[in-house]
């Protein structure tokens, strides 16, 4: 599925700016990873730093920064977790963010409370497909692949 | 695995003080980049506009300006950095020998303050950053 040329999978779960996905693993351990929105806005990504695995982040702090030659800023996190794990692949090639951002996760993060608690806190299929839409329309987003 | 890919700083507050203006504007997007970064690390961070900085925070100045040529536009850097959870601080007390006005603002400013403001500012914060 697709608007504008930006990529979008309904199984994931977002935050309703449509910067992150979010995808359930195995223990109830959540993958975070840029958009294709996201990753269009900030161009080449050129650095990744993650929290270090163990760290507990409060709603509202970040699990990561990105930095781009245009753009910086944070990877959002929107419910209490801890930092599980980084992905060690992208830490050493971030552009992988850009060329497959639905594949290369970022971080690894543990909820700490109910993994379903955390979900609620996001949208996913339909709702999300068509916010995700609206999203690049009002942006006027087109997203592009490195 | 390269220990420079992990961040452990604890959070801190740093005030950048913001004097450079449309008359350099190459240095116009690096206060706001450095902003965004630090407020995505946990830091509290402030920008405080002064001197020929307040310039920035008048309508359809940032808008029409760019750091490099052709490159992004200096507003697009400022709300990167308000998007990060920077704080814009506008200092009163320059605003006259510019001629700028109140009601004449771009929407990103969170506060107009003092000088004595700016002055607890850096006397308070853990980091001061000029520019």
């Amino acid at each position: 599925m697709e608007c504008n040329g930006c990529e979008f999978r309904p199984e994931l779960y977002y935050d309703k700016d449509y910067q992150i996905w979010v995808r359930v693993e195995e223990g109830g351990v959540l993958a975070v990873g840029m958009t294709d929105i996201s990753q269009t806005i900030a161009g080449k990504i050129l650095h990744v730093r993650v929290r270090r695995p163990g760290t507990p982040r409060p709603a509202g702090k970040p699990v990561a920064t990105i930095e781009s030659g245009k753009w910086a800023g944070p990877v959002p996190n929107l419910f209490d977790c801890i930092i599980a794990g980084a992905n060690h692949a992208v830490l050493n090639e971030p552009a992988l963010l850009n060329r497959q951002p639905f594949e290369a996760w970022i971080a690894r993060v543990a909820p700490v409370g109910r993994l379903e608690d955390a979900l609620a806190v996001l949208v996913t299929g339909k709702e999300a497909y068509a916010g995700y839409c609206e999203r690049c329309r009002r942006d006027e987003i087109e997203c592009k692949r490195l | 695995m390269g220990e420079q890919h992990y961040v452990d700083h604890d959070a801190k507050s740093v005030v950048i003080v913001m004097t450079s203006g449309p008359s350099a504007p190459q240095r116009c997007a690096t206060p706001f980049y450095m902003g965004a970064i630090l407020a995505s690390m946990d830091a509290d961070v402030k920008i405080f506009f002064t001197m020929e900085g307040v310039k920035l925070c008048q309508k359809g100045v940032p808008d029409n300006l760019t750091a490099l040529e052709g490159g992004k536009k200096v507003i697009e850097f400022m709300r990167d950095a308000k998007s990060a959870g920077v704080k814009f601080h506008l200092c009163r007390p320059a605003l006259p020998g510019y001629e700028m006005e109140v009601d004449n603002l771009i929407d990103e400013v969170d506060e107009i303050s003092s000088g004595g403001a700016l002055a607890d500012l850096i006397l308070s914060c853990d980091k001061a950053l000029y520019f």
